[in-house]
């Protein structure tokens, strides 16, 4: 009974498996906790990110985290299916959090909630242009979650410029603070409290519904070693919902242009001679981005930019430093879903331990004659002549 | 050259165990009087129960002087070094483990590897200057001396000391083993790589 009270007071739940911080320890991932305005709210711990029940559900740690770790009770299917219906085409969609004054088409709890996905979700509805509505956040009790939404218009502005769309499309207007309202066609909402009640009731209800966990199955689980569930990749919510929105934006032929890769959820990589196959970057790959594959006497390693989200763990987790994550980025990578060939090289398998390695030169694996090697040096240059003294 | 092996008593083995607080457990080997024999390799494979290429514990034998020149009085010998774990202050293999599957016990100092955790990157092997972690190709999972936790635990000793004839090998936690050491007069053969400074908690005597 207790878990279920605990589970219903933290608005946002984190599926640690795409977690970059459970998924490799050296990860220094932490976007939800650097937008998070509530202190104590997101612990980093060694299980990846948790949310404890000070949570007050702005979402900005849903919008920051590139993997999409985090997801909020009403999800952004949820909240895109809203938009969807409201959207007229031709006009101007707005959206605002309940600090802004004024009439508007959306109000979410705090304007760091949008995903790029849904600040274009008006867009693809045909509106003409989407307005976020800022009532000066440096004002606001959450104002540490202003950087997200302001780096998810920059990202969105650059999606539109890709795709040939004004950027203005996508824009934010200082407005002051108040309190918003949503405008609704007159027909669904008469305007009386027993039906604004009433709505609030029936989406309340149809949260309730989502949130309430399976209990039986959970328990029913059984706890598997990490080992075992790194081994498997998860699908990246928000990536997909992005990847969907832009495959519908309409006449849309994708213009390459490089942006600086600081605040974008994207990355494109190089790696160095100095690979030696081990694999660990896709196995930590929190999206499952990075695949490889053996033809014959070969090892490819592949990189799907579309799925990539620049969390570096494969840049960080690399012990020989072989992969390096490029300062910029070309946005049109989203559009193009080209898989990137970052390595391909002969393998061969060691005779000693019976693993593959990359390298044409020995039999053995380095990391064989190198574990070999080294208890040899060390013998040699600290024992040597040990027992001289007492023969002489 | 002392006559025979340092023995040390069982009472600073008792006290070592009694100990409170952060302690590092470690090994003593005396390698003036090891005489070679793998019994300590073995014992460890028993015990530890170890597949076949997977050892804890490796005797290296490294031969040298020179027979060769006549005007010169034969002069060879063997140096026996066994290398375990050395358990290290400031492991190495921790620190490039990508998925902290290497803890150092706070409680003991003993250095162990999470199997549950490890995604057999051998990382840890490229790491150590001692060459101790080993691929264990059966359960793709790396594998290390664990300074026979299990029976420490219990308050027994390891099955490599327990075991060695010629009774060369000491457990205990550092401070006393050293103690010890200078007690008993024995060279101390400071093992540190420089360049790799992980502190190896292991003592050797020559």
């Amino acid at each position: 009974m207790d878990e279920r009270v605990e589970t219903r007071t933290a608005p946002v739940q984190v599926v640690s498996e795409l977690c970059s911080r459970f998924r490799c320890t050296k990860s220094q991932c932490a976007a939800c906790a650097a937008v998070c305005p509530v202190p104590g709210a997101v612990r980093l711990a060694e299980k990846g990110a948790e949310v404890t029940a000070a949570c007050v559900g702005c979402g900005a740690c849903a919008s920051a985290c590139p993997n999409g770790a985090i997801r909020p009770l009403e999800d952004d299917g949820q909240l895109a299916q809203r938009i969807r219906e409201r959207v007229r085409s031709g006009e101007v969609f707005r959206i605002a959090c309940s600090r802004a004054r004024g009439r508007v088409d959306l109000v979410v709890p705090c304007l760091s909630r949008l995903t790029e996905a849904l600040v274009l979700e008006p867009i693809r509805g045909g509106a003409q242009r989407v307005e976020l509505l800022d009532p000066d956040c440096t004002t606001c009790g959450l104002k540490k979650a202003a950087p997200q939404w302001q780096r998810v218009i920059a990202f969105a502005r650059g999606l539109c410029e890709v795709a040939g769309l004004e950027t203005e499309r996508v824009a934010s207007v200082r407005v002051p603070s108040g309190k918003a309202g949503e405008t609704r066609q007159p027909a669904e909402t008469p305007n009386s409290r027993r039906a604004m009640f009433r709505a609030i009731a029936e989406r309340w209800k149809e949260i309730g519904k989502a949130t309430i966990p399976p209990d039986e199955t959970a328990e029913a689980a059984p706890i598997r070693p990490f080992r075992e569930v790194v081994q498997r990749h998860l699908e990246n919510p928000k990536r997909t919902d992005l990847l969907r929105m832009l495959d519908a934006l309409s006449g849309v032929t994708a213009v390459s242009k490089t942006f600086s890769v600081a605040g974008l959820p994207l990355a494109q990589m190089e790696v160095d001679h100095r690979c030696v196959g081990c694999n660990v970057c896709e196995t930590l790959c929190p999206v499952g981005a990075l695949k490889h594959r053996d033809e014959g006497d070969t090892y490819v390693l592949e990189l799907d930019g579309a799925q990539c989200t620049g969390c570096r763990v494969c840049e960080v987790a690399c012990y020989h430093q072989a992969l390096h994550i490029r300062e910029t980025v070309d946005l049109s990578l989203l559009f193009e879903r080209r898989s990137v060939t970052l390595v391909s090289s002969t393998r061969r398998t060691c005779r000693a331990c019976r693993e593959s390695f990359l390298s044409e030169a020995s039999e053995f694996c380095p990391s064989c004659l190198l574990s070999g090697g080294r208890r040899d040096a060390v013998a040699r240059r600290f024992f040597i002549g040990g027992n001289q003294s007492d023969r002489s | 050259m002392t006559e025979r092996s340092p023995v040390i008593p069982r009472e600073a083995v008792d006290r070592s165990f009694a100990k409170r607080g952060p302690k590092q457990y470690t090994l003593w080997i005396d390698l003036e009087h090891c005489i070679g024999c793998n019994a300590c390799t073995m014992a460890c494979k028993a015990e530890n129960n170890t597949p076949v290429g997977v050892d804890y514990n490796r005797v290296i034998e490294i031969e040298e002087g020179d027979f060769r020149d006549a005007q010169k009085t034969p002069n060879v010998g063997v140096t026996f070094v066994s290398m375990p774990c050395m358990h290290c202050g400031r492991p190495a293999c921790q620190a490039a483990c990508p998925v902290g599957a290497i803890t150092k016990r706070k409680e003991d100092g003993i250095v162990l590897i999470n199997k549950d955790k490890c995604i057999g990157c051998r990382y840890c092997s490229w790491a150590c200057p001692y060459g101790a972690p080993q691929f264990n190709a059966e359960a793709r999972v790396m594998e290390k001396c664990t300074l026979c936790v299990h029976r420490v635990e219990k308050g027994q000793l390891p099955a490599c000391v327990n075991t060695c004839p010629a009774k060369v090998r000491f457990f205990g936690e550092l401070n006393e083993l050293t103690v010890l050491m200078r007690e008993k007069r024995a060279r101390s053969v400071n093992i540190a790589v420089s360049g790799a400074d992980t502190r190896p908690s292991v003592q050797y005597t020559q």
